[in-house]
């Protein structure tokens, strides 16, 4: 991140697909020219040696940047460079030669020129002085006046070992062991002090005296030297441990600055004395690739170029960031030259950088700003009418959506693009595919296997078909995935629905759904709906005379014969007369006696368990309407149901479900309790174990221990309890849905009045949110009872409270039968704007936009009267980009401050006190004393037993 | 070529994978190359190296099993679990508060989004979502997963068998203790291993060397032992001053929640190491916890003088100058972010809102249409919301009204563009609907006052005084200054008291 990018005075690439890295470049004086001018010296991995000469050509268009004859040299020396060093290596000679380090031999040579030779200008030309021959393989090395010997340049080379071989020019001097020598760190030689500075492996800056290497020497030959394995332990003059590897080293001195040690970590620069003391050091949050200390131009301060990973230029004055600039490549060598910028000038200071690649760059600092530039957005010729006409349909379209008060309901599309035909066979499995059943029954349980077919209108790719079969009925798959579907083949798939758990089904629906993208690419889900056959949860068993429960049912016509009407569900009584049939929930052991009468036109139902006889109940409904449809065109049969609503047994199935409920949250309340505890425990044996002295737990693990099996306890409890209630509300829904059947078959509800009531007394028990049954039915027939079927404007106060667990379910039952007995006097469901949709608002509780609205379709005269509310508008807003180095987003304005007083509006302070009390004495008073609903009329029919009817019926038995 | 060389270039050039690869081979051939074997650990260590000092989350654990606490309830201003009134912070109406109770900062660290929370109920019942600040599970939530990652990229199982290492035998060698200390510290996470080897390799250096102090104290601190931690760092810097050290110990002082000797230590350390950009971003970002604004921005400031590129001070300070109502200042620092070539949503979102502030509108929607082009899934909702905002701004309540939506389509957990949506409802009459939307909006963000209010003051409008009173109970305990919500108290008190 930087504002300007480094110029680009000249730049060339070297040699092609070859390795470079620290040390393969120096920049130096090498063809001793008169002008003091640098040449730039390249060696490569691959062994190819390079000198260049940059002179690049102003043009108008800035720099022209590489031309061939740039070139002084090009060689191959058939061996890795490693490092390359200009210096005085030669001692007959004062000018400047030139070391390269191979992995087993240091060569120096001098470069010739030779003017005039072509037509260009110089000939040039490498000659070799004098090579070593090395017997260990060389890391680096490093050159200077060891010993304080003036105006020449020895060479130090470190192995990879560790060996540190000193040569005097021409002459072999020593070779020592570093002590404690793993890898090789970078090198440097400090004249002041006469000494070598290296980071060992240890992370330590370690300083050893040159006196001190040569001293320790044994006097041998060169050969026995280089092989030495072993030596005296020579002792650093001082260490300075580091927080990190070096990368590199380098020793200053310049005029205006004291001596120091400039060390490269891999996240830090630390900036040494030449005794070992720290005097600066810098943190860096970026890695570091190479550096440079170049200069000191203020006093006292060093200026250090360093290259980042992120291909960025730091120039720092001591720690101050005084520059930053952008580069095109990460740089693994840098240099600082003086070159020919002219003819007559010279440009100082070119920052010259070389990156593994062979980018070579000569470049220097200037304001060209970064060259990011943000990608222009499109620009489009813009038609205002046409935008206009656009942006008008939408906002039409979004307004018939709003109006719509009904959360989105999805409009049946008419190009769906998939159709699912489903076929029900008539029969069951022959072999029952039902698996991982967990209800136990004597028979084995039955399956069937529908047959899903996909057809597609178009090609289409990924479609997922979920089948969902509520429980306890259970489908051997729930999710088949098409990879593709074309028009002409239709995705063909077999799915088996069977019963798996053991408690009631109050409904023998399976869904259907795929899921699937549009050719337009819009997400599109298409749902289908199939009825399974009775027979596949029910068995036919041998009736039974007695039961506790009963429901008899009216008709206008004679009674049909039994076996007639449910051909498939005969079982051993299948030659019977067929006024009697008996039937059992595979997994359950209440057997449903079906009874029809044969004098009088009614049917009976009877059971030891209310709930049970719902599946029945409806198949019978059913099988009646269609059986008496048969060739009639106007359809004037009629079931009705005479007497009272069984309220009692329902409120036993209501209760038991109840007290499921509470039981849960007993059960959670405890374990929250003993969570709680056992984390206490823990926390003060974690304490306990902390401390440094160690105490006696005091039984603490004991406790710990005890809570832990408690704890499982519960959770165990709980799911028993879970599997319990599970029954209960399938018993439940069941049991309401009997209700509203005998309700709608005793006032003849009207379709639109039935469905009324089933969207307030709901048939599904879904006890996995916040919210159970009980209080969403409980503020639903309160709604009704104080809208639609309120005996006086008294009642018409709409004050919905919070839906919470009730205590008990009393005040639901009276409500229940108050909601009964209204419907048994007269009253009518009607509701203003309701329109029956095909799945009752309520049965969605836990939609965001109305957490608590039971019913959302009521109005309330009062509200017309209100203005609108100024109010603070919410300021805030959270941020939250992930990563650490990114800004975020000061979020939120602030709309509706203090800057606008006005918006706040008079709270409080701009009422009357009068207005304020008249308004709170009426509205007020209604919060609390709502007449309560039980004082508006007893229950009469809850309390009566039920009156059996049909005691003329014949048995057949 | 050498091949260890050549590994060794390729370490030096980041290229860790071909240098692993290099020293495999080396050590299939010679299993006991220790420079090969060293070499490895390193480049596997630098794979996965995050600096320990940015590492700062804190787990459900450590939040509620916290027995370093000097005082539950400390003195304002002495601690960062309760941030107090700070001094030339703009109040909570001005700068939205984060959940944890601290004013939004300008850059996200970690840390910054960690809440404190009062019970381990309510810690774990916030919502699992990339949006909320819940605390991360467990105190190595980050390390386990980079502990796996590095197990996966090597099939052959782990490099180092740490079981069956013999740790004395190693902690004797210092030139390759210190590696395979950071292979099994950074690499490994396994911090109690590390600790073995670090404390027999001080003992070997007769606790000569400060740099094994520095990383016994890091395993203590790792294993929330923070006094121990505070002695190692303390003895360390007694040999040897480092920046390190310094940081380390105020993370210390930090997790132990004193904030104030925290900036005394970030001090001592500015002392020794004049103008150290990260000891002065330390301060700055003790101080921000703190809620202290001007101290903040004076630091931030500090920062700049000494690093001018650095992204964290440029954005907090835009953030402040934004917040104290000088949206032409702010703009230029986001400006500078961009030119330094930062080019992400929030940038290009708060320039848009920095431009809307200053009334340049021509530039206002130029940046939204950009932050929108660029925003991902997590932001998108952000950038509508404020688009929300600026439609507010300009009277267009059905472009705002949209934006909100489009921002809950986004990221439905949007407890701002929820209440926002209930004002608007409530301005077209539809009690119901602002009603819920304000439930939502408070129930998904208890922190904010705002929703509590709104819902107090439309509940008192239509009667319902006994929900007035508990919401505006609740706004107030969320902003205890809030003087609308004092008011509608005050009077709903005189009310039930005539009653």
């Amino acid at each position: 991140m930087s504002l300007f990018k480094a110029r680009d005075w000249w730049s060339t690439i070297v040699g092609d697909d070859e390795q470079f890295d620290q040390g393969c470049m120096c920049v130096g004086n090498l063809d001793n020219h008169s002008s003091g001018t640098d040449k730039i010296v390249v060696g490569s991995y691959h062994g190819y040696l390079r000198i260049y000469n940059p002179r690049p050509v102003k043009t108008e268009n800035g720099n022209e940047g590489f031309r061939p004859e740039d070139v002084l040299c090009e060689t191959s020396l058939n061996a890795p460079i490693l490092q390359v060093e200009c210096g005085r290596f030669v001692s007959s000679a004062e000018g400047m030669y030139l070391a390269v380090l191979h992995p087993r031999k240091l060569s120096v040579y001098n470069l010739l020129s030779t003017s005039g030779a072509v037509e260009h200008g110089s000939h040039y030309q490498l000659k070799l002085v004098y090579e070593h021959k090395l017997q260990r393989t060389a890391f680096n090395f490093c050159s200077g006046s060891f010993g304080g010997v003036k105006g020449r340049d020895f060479l130090c080379i470190q192995s990879m070992d560790g060996t540190v071989s000193v040569f005097e020019q021409e002459s072999f001097a020593f070779s020592r062991f570093l002590p404690n020598a793993l890898l090789p760190g970078p090198i440097c030689y400090v004249p002041r002090t006469d000494s070598f500075v290296t980071v060992s492996s240890s992370r330590c800056l370690e300083s050893y005296k040159y006196q001190v290497l040569a001293v320790a020497t044994d006097t041998r030959t060169k050969e026995e030297s280089q092989m030495l394995k072993s030596g005296k332990r020579v002792a650093a003059e001082w260490e300075l441990g580091l927080c990190d590897q070096a990368l590199d080293i380098h020793v200053t001195s310049f005029n205006n600055s004291q001596e120091a040690i400039y060390v490269l970590g891999e996240r830090n620069v630390y900036m040494v004395s030449e005794v070992g003391k720290l005097l600066m050091m810098k943190k860096f949050d970026f890695n570091p690739s190479c550096f440079l200390p170049y200069a000191s131009v203020d006093d006292g301060q060093i200026n250090c170029i360093i290259a980042t990973h992120t291909k960025t230029l730091l120039i720092y004055q001591n720690i101050t960031l005084t520059w930053a600039a952008q580069l095109d490549m990460v740089p693994v060598a840098l240099c600082v030259g003086k070159f020919q910028d002219s003819e007559e000038s010279q440009l100082k200071g070119v920052i010259v950088s070389l990156d593994e690649m062979g980018h070579l760059q000569c470049s220097y600092l200037g304001t060209d700003p970064a060259m990011f530039t943000a990608a222009s957005s499109e620009v489009r010729e813009l038609d205002y009418t046409e935008l206009d006409a656009e942006m008008r349909q939408l906002q039409k379209a979004i307004k018939e959506q709003q109006s719509k008060s009904a959360p989105i309901v999805p409009t049946q599309a008419a190009e769906d693009e998939i159709q699912i035909i489903v076929s029900v066979p008539p029969d069951l499995d022959d072999v029952s595919v039902a698996t991982n059943l967990e209800i136990e029954d004597e028979e084995k349980v039955p399956s069937l296997t529908v047959k899903i077919s996909l057809k597609a209108r178009s090609h289409l790719t990924d479609v997922k078909v979920h089948v969902h079969a509520p429980a306890p009925l259970a489908s051997n798959e729930s999710l088949i995935s098409f990879a593709s579907l074309e028009p002409n083949h239709p995705g063909e798939t077999q799915v088996s629905f069977f019963m798996c758990h053991g408690f009631l089904p109050s409904q023998l629906k399976a869904h259907i759904t795929a899921t699937y993208q549009s050719s337009s690419g819009a997400p599109r889900v298409v749902t289908s709906q199939i009825k399974l056959p009775l027979k596949l949860v029910i068995k036919a068993v041998l009736p039974i005379k007695t039961a506790t429960y009963k429901i008899t049912v009216d008709t206008n016509k004679p009674p049909v014969n039994l076996n007639d009407i449910f051909p498939e569900l005969l079982g051993e009584s299948a030659g019977g007369p067929g006024n009697a049939l008996g039937f059992c929930v595979y997994g359950l052991d209440s057997v449903i006696t079906m009874l029809a009468s044969k004098t009088s036109q009614r049917y009976r139902l009877q059971s030891d368990d209310f709930a049970s006889m719902w599946p029945l109940l409806s198949d019978l409904l059913l099988r009646l309407k269609s059986y008496f449809r048969v060739g009639q065109t106007s359809s004037d049969f009629k079931i009705t149901y005479e007497g009272p609503l069984p309220l009692q047994e329902y409120f036993e199935v209501l209760d038991k479900h109840f007290e499921c409920r509470l039981n849960a949250d007993k059960y959670s309340h405890l374990l929250e309790e003993r969570a709680a505890q056992f984390r206490a425990i823990q926390r003060r044996l974690l304490t306990r174990f902390k401390d440094k002295t160690p105490a006696p737990l005091a039984n603490l693990d004991t406790l710990l221990d005890g809570t832990y099996r408690q704890i499982l306890a519960l959770a165990d409890a709980m799911e028993e309890n879970r599997k319990a209630q599970q029954r209960a509300a399938a018993a439940l829904s069941c049991a309401t849905h009997t209700l509203n059947h005998l309700i709608q078959l005793w006032k003849d509800l009207s379709a639109e009045e039935f469905s009324i009531l089933e969207s307030s007394l709901i048939t599904s028990v879904d006890d996995n949110g916040d919210q159970g049954w009980e209080e969403i039915v409980d503020a639903s027939i309160t709604h009704l009872l104080r809208t639609c079927m309120a005996k006086s404007a008294k009642d018409q106060t709409v004050n919905p409270s919070p839906l919470n667990l009730l205590k008990d379910t009393t005040k639901l039952k009276k409500h229940i039968a108050l909601l009964c007995d209204r419907l048994g006097k007269g009253a009518k469901l009607v509701v203003e704007g309701y329109k029956p949709v095909t799945s009752p608002t309520t049965t969605e509780p836990s939609k965001p936009i109305r957490p608590s609205m039971p019913a959302s379709h009521s109005k309330s005269e009062q509200q017309k009267k209100y203005k609108p509310i100024p109010t603070t508008l919410n300021t805030k807003k959270h941020q939250e980009a992930s990563s650490f180095d990114e800004p975020t987003i000061p979020t939120g304005s602030r709309f509706g401050e203090k800057k606008s007083p006005s918006a706040q509006g008079p709270i409080g302070g701009g009422r009357s006190g009068s207005d304020y009390l008249k308004r709170g004495g009426s509205t007020g008073d209604a919060v609390n004393s709502v007449p309560d609903l039980d004082d508006l009329g007893a229950p009469e029919v809850a309390d009566q037993p039920l009156v059996n009817g049909v005691d003329e019926l014949v048995y057949g038995l | 070529m050498d091949p260890l060389f050549l590994a060794y270039s390729y370490f030096r050039r980041r290229k860790y994978e071909q240098c692993v690869e290099l020293c495999s081979q080396l050590l299939d051939k010679n299993p006991y190359d220790q420079a090969a074997w060293s070499l490895k650990t390193r480049a596997l260590t630098e794979q996965v190296y995050i600096d320990e000092v940015d590492v700062d989350e804190e787990g459900i654990a450590e939040l509620i099993m916290d027995d370093n606490s000097i005082a539950q309830v400390a003195r304002p201003g002495t601690s960062l679990k309760v941030p107090g009134t700070g001094q030339g912070a703009p109040s909570q109406g001005v700068r939205p508060m984060s959940q944890s109770g601290r004013p939004l900062t300008g850059f996200v660290r970690p840390g910054t989004q960690s809440t404190r929370p009062g019970t381990m109920e309510q810690a774990i019942r916030t919502p699992r979502t990339a949006h909320t600040a819940r605390p991360v599970t467990s105190a190595s939530g980050r390390y386990v997963r980079l502990g796996t990652a590095s197990m996966l990229s090597s099939p052959d199982g782990p490099f180092i068998n740490l079981a069956r290492l013999n740790m004395p035998k190693y902690s004797a060698r210092p030139n390759l203790a210190k590696s395979l200390f950071e292979y099994i510290f950074h690499h490994e996470n396994d911090v109690r291993n590390a600790l073995d080897l670090a404390s027999g390799a001080t003992e070997a250096c007769q606790f000569q060397d400060w740099w094994w102090k520095v990383q016994l104290g890091k395993c203590y601190y790792r294993l929330g032992m923070y006094r121990d931690a505070e002695k190692q760092f303390k003895s360390a810097l007694k040999q040897q001053d480092m920046v390190d050290t310094y940081l380390y110990l105020c993370k210390v002082y930090v997790r132990l929640d004193q904030p104030l000797t925290a900036v005394e230590v970030y001090k001592q350390g500015l002392q020794r190491f004049i103008g150290e950009a990260s000891l002065l971003t330390g301060i700055a970002r003790v101080y921000e916890g703190m809620n202290d604004m001007s101290n903040t921005v004076q630091f931030y400031k500090d920062v700049l003088h000494q690093d001018n590129m650095s992204i964290e001070a440029i954005a907090c300070i835009g953030t402040h100058y934004f917040y104290t109502d000088q949206p032409e200042i702010a703009l230029k620092f986001y400006r500078r972010l961009l030119q330094m070539g930062v080019y992400n949503t929030e940038l290009f979102n708060n320039l848009g809102l920095c431009c809307f502030y200053a009334q340049q509108y021509d530039m206002t929607l130029t940046c939204f249409e950009r932050a929108l082009s660029l925003a991902s899934d997590d932001n998108m909702s952000d950038v509508w919301y404020n688009i929300g905002h600026v439609a507010l701004g300009i009277g267009d309540l059905t472009l705002a009204y949209q934006s909100f939506r489009l921002a809950l389509a986004s990221n439905n957990d949007h407890a701002e563009a929820y209440n926002n949506l209930g004002v608007l409802e409530m301005k077209k009459g539809r009690l119901e609907m602002s009603r819920a939307f304000f439930q939502a909006a408070f129930n998904l963000a208890p922190h904010m006052y705002e929703p509590h209010y709104n819902f107090a003051s439309m509940s008192d409008k239509v009667g319902d005084l006994q929900s007035s009173f508990n919401a505006a109970r609740r706004a107030s305990d969320a902003f205890s200054d809030h003087m609308d919500s004092k008011q509608l108290l005050s009077s709903l008190r005189k009310h039930f008291a005539m009653l």
